[in-house]
């Protein structure tokens, strides 16, 4: 059964080329606009993997993180960032929050499906 | 009437005028600088509309293209399948050659996928400029208010202080630049 990963940026071309690249591999795709569409989407369906971005309107990637990780179906289930953003102490935050790696835009196929391999299986 | 009255009438009339004419003055200049920073504003924006314009109008054609060279690679391996062993020999070469070209295709399209990711960084930087524009233009008003340089009792030092005031304070609200890329080169990955 292919695993499934919610996906949440609010740029329509960056969810389009995640999308694309995940569903190539054989993943399962559930796409979210921003944090709160996130956090609705993800106590909706099952996810192996939350993949989301940090500068969103509504609720940003770090808050989204934290009310995650409160959940008790989300303690163990990786997230990764995937955001521009790249300074250490924002890093560092989203380390403390549980995020379980962080990748800068813009990210490349291959490489976002290593990773997503390495800590999905 | 007195000329001495006359006088006073006059002076009166020219503070007045003077007056009024400082008031139509400062809120012009507010006015001026506020529609200075719109206009800016405004460009912007428009860039910004272009680029996800542009950016849609690149991810149509991205996944137009993708279809038809996946539709290609499967046409190309059921000819290879269906030719003969003993087809002629450039059938063969040809066929390989249109599997190359297929998974060069292939390669390229991953490379887009890296490049398409321009309109998202470009779109955030100038949400961050656009931002920026706005405290300054705030800035700049608050000093104008707040001054009184306009009927010389300010030095000129004071107001080159305001000025230079209003840019630290729109820089200090809004330092945190989201996008620090200076070329479309895959970012860093970091597991924790």
């Amino acid at each position: 059964m292919a695993k499934t990963i919610l996906a949440v940026d609010d740029s329509p071309s960056i969810r389009q080329m995640v999308a694309f690249t995940l569903k190539g591999a054989g993943y399962e795709v559930i796409q979210a606009v921003d944090g709160e569409d996130a956090l609705e989407k993800a106590n909706q369906h099952t996810v192996n993997l939350v993949l989301t971005d940090i500068n969103m309107p509504r609720m940003d990637g770090l808050k989204l993180l934290a009310l995650l990780r409160k959940l008790s179906n989300y303690k163990t289930v990786p997230i990764l960032m995937l955001t521009t953003e790249s300074s250490d102490d924002i890093k560092a935050k989203g380390r403390a929050a549980g995020a379980t790696g962080w990748l800068v835009k813009p990210f490349d196929p291959k490489r976002l499906l290593e990773v997503i391999a390495k800590v999905i299986g | 009437m007195t000329e001495m009255q006359s006088n006073s009438d006059n002076i009166d009339n020219q503070f007045t005028d003077e007056m009024n004419s400082e008031n139509s003055d400062h809120a012009l200049c507010n006015a001026e600088v506020d529609e200075y920073f719109m206009n800016i504003k405004s460009e912007l924006g428009q860039v910004d509309r272009l680029i996800s314009d542009a950016v849609n109008n690149l991810v149509i054609n991205f996944h137009y293209i993708s279809k038809l060279t996946k539709t290609h690679h499967e046409m190309v391996l059921v000819i290879e399948k269906m030719a003969s062993p003993e087809a002629s020999k450039p059938i063969l070469e040809l066929l390989d050659k249109q599997m190359n070209i297929a998974d060069k295709i292939e390669q390229e399209l991953e490379m887009a996928i890296t490049s398409l990711q321009f309109g998202d960084l470009v779109t955030q930087l100038l949400a961050h400029t656009t931002h920026q524009v706005e405290m300054l233009n705030m800035e700049l008003q608050r000093v104008d208010r707040e001054d009184n340089w306009r009927n010389g009792k300010t030095a000129l030092h004071t107001i080159h202080e305001g000025i230079t005031k209003a840019v630290n304070i729109a820089k200090t609200k809004n330092n945190r630049k989201p996008v620090v890329q200076q070329g479309m080169q895959m970012g860093d990955v970091e597991l924790f």
